[in-house]
């Protein structure tokens, strides 16, 4: 933003500066989303076309009007379990950025307790959720308790990394400056070290925040309950037995639209809080 | 502790300083300063003058020895007052605070009224000459502004003692003579003692009362000159025939011989 107001005030008059932004405009059109519009209906035409070409049949390889039609028909059941697995995956979401910043905070505050404890944090983070899962469900039971704490479970471990990471990013000189001015340890944290790990801690909430939906969709293969309560990962599941692989399709489409857009949503709102002063967030 | 009676306000009692490498930084550094003095470390890199006035902070230990400031130990001095204030060679701002909170951070640390606080960051503000840039933001700032702001931060508290790490080195040649006059003006209404390392020749002769020669491998002092030139100085003075003697002294006590063959 700053460079282009150096060059309205370098430019002098205005209309150039209009006429040249709008060169600008269609020139970042040509450069970044021509290709992948091309590309999208490209790959769009082409899987309408192959399968019908080979004969396929639509429970094998369904053709894209296949899936509309089928999101269409079954549209009560596709929405109904992407508004349960959006509540599943945001609540999941929202414990792994509060427990996990909590105690990155606390595991930061402590060097003896960092160094006897993050090791064990590294190692859990390798443990597939997959593994994992059927264990929750037999503590919490089947149902929603156990998906929240699944998609938790695989947002809680991105947070903490890096968290931890940009709580100990701080300068060498920014942290004598503060010891100079006799700081406590928690203004240090309040007023240094918590806003300088801000951007190390908005990757990790953009990591775990499509990782919950992730964890929500597996919670659901393992421990979704039907009866009109069931998220995407169930609807999937009722899909693929039922062999509605149109519907599948669907399902999945669904959850990746729903991946971007949480992902964008965090991405905004963490543009929000850098926009000010952080670099990251100025590109 | 028996520097106090020679009432010196630093006092550097036989300073030896190793590292854990087992490189010697400092070996049997002995000196007073006044209060109210200008005072240079002048050296070659390398030869401790940084590690000194880190000790002046109490950002670093003496391996033996000891630094007093005011006859108290550096940390002491800083537990209980804002009385020593650092310049770093990086402005070192808050990139998320806009300047006017950057200056206040000192006295922010330190609790009180905020309403005075802000007050007193005005004033200081003022004095640097960014009254205008109080709501910028760091990045906004030229390196120049940035240095003054970082100034501003260190006399926003009223110290009695500033230090400062080669402030203006990282910056272009005329911004750095205009904030070397700029220094000295604040310097001479504020009345601080100020402790200044440079390895610039020139600049430590036009600032200071006195400099602290000091050579490397191990870091030791030299000599201190005492710089009878009369203030205000200006940077007209550089071509003075005693600036050019000053200069002259300094460096022939300076271990750099590069430097020596430059100056003829």
């Amino acid at each position: 933003m700053s460079v282009s107001t150096a060059e309205t005030i370098q430019a002098g008059t205005l209309e150039p500066e209009v006429k040249k932004r709008k060169a600008d405009w269609r020139q970042t059109f040509v450069h970044y989303y021509l290709g992948p519009i091309i590309a999208f209906v490209v790959v769009t035409a082409l899987w309408q076309l192959v399968p019908s070409w080979l004969g396929m049949k639509p429970f094998i390889f369904p053709k894209p009007t296949d899936v509309l039609e089928a999101a269409v028909q079954d549209w009560s059941i596709l929405w109904e379990a992407v508004r349960i697995t959006v509540v599943e995956s945001v609540i999941g979401f929202l414990l792994s950025a509060i427990i996990g910043i909590g105690v990155s905070v606390l595991l930061a505050s402590s060097l003896i307790l960092e160094r006897s404890i993050y090791p064990y944090a590294i190692i859990l983070q390798t443990i597939p959720v997959v593994a994992v899962a059927p264990l929750v469900v037999i503590w919490f039971g089947a149902g929603y308790n156990s998906i929240v704490a699944i998609a938790f479970l695989i947002g809680f471990f991105p947070v903490i990394s890096n968290t931890l990471m940009g709580l100990n990013s701080v300068d060498r000189s920014m942290d004598e400056l503060f010891t100079l001015y006799h700081s406590s340890k928690w203004q240090k944290m309040w007023k240094l070290r918590l806003p300088a790990a801000m951007p190390y801690m908005m990757t990790g909430l953009k990591i775990s925040c499509t990782l919950s939906i992730v964890g929500a969709i597996v919670g659901e293969y393992v421990a979704g309950i039907g009866g009109g309560k069931g998220g995407l990962g169930y609807a999937i599941t009722i899909a693929a037995v039922q062999m509605k692989t149109p519907f599948l399709f669907a399902c999945g489409i669904a959850a990746a639209i729903l991946g971007i857009t949480f992902y964008l949503v965090v991405s905004l709102i963490s543009n929000r809080i850098l926009g000010s002063w952080h670099e990251s967030a100025m590109k | 502790m028996g520097d106090k009676e020679q009432g010196h306000f630093v006092a550097f009692h036989h300073v030896g300083k190793i590292y854990s490498t087992g490189t010697t930084a400092l070996a049997d550094v002995h000196f007073g300063i006044g209060e109210g003095d200008f005072v240079s470390f002048l050296g070659p890199s390398g030869c401790g003058k940084s590690t000194a006035l880190r000790m002046v902070a109490g950002l670093e230990e003496a391996s033996s020895g000891s630094v007093l400031v005011g006859g108290k130990e550096p940390k002491r001095v800083i537990r209980e007052s804002n009385d020593i204030a650092f310049v770093f060679q990086e402005a070192n701002l808050l990139p998320w605070r806009t300047v006017l909170d950057n200056v206040i951070l000192p006295l922010e640390l330190r609790g009180g009224s905020m309403k005075e606080h802000r007050t007193e960051a005005k004033r200081v503000l003022e004095m640097v000459g960014l009254k205008d840039y109080m709501k910028a933001y760091p990045r906004q700032l030229s390196g120049g502004m940035k240095m003054r702001v970082s100034i501003a931060r260190a006399l926003a508290a009223k110290p009695k003692l500033l230090l400062m790490d080669e402030p203006f080195a990282a910056l272009d040649e005329i911004t750095r003579q205009t904030l070397q006059m700029e220094l000295l003006d604040i310097w001479r209404r504020e009345k601080m003692t100020v402790l200044f390392v440079t390895h610039n020749v020139f600049e430590a002769v036009l600032l200071s009362s006195r400099i602290a020669v000091m050579s490397a491998r191990p870091g030791r002092l030299s000599t201190m000159i005492d710089v009878e030139l009369p203030y205000p100085r200006t940077l007209a003075m550089r071509t003075d025939r005693s600036f050019g003697e000053y200069v002259d002294r300094a460096s022939s006590y300076l271990e750099h011989g590069s430097l020596r063959k430059e100056l003829g």
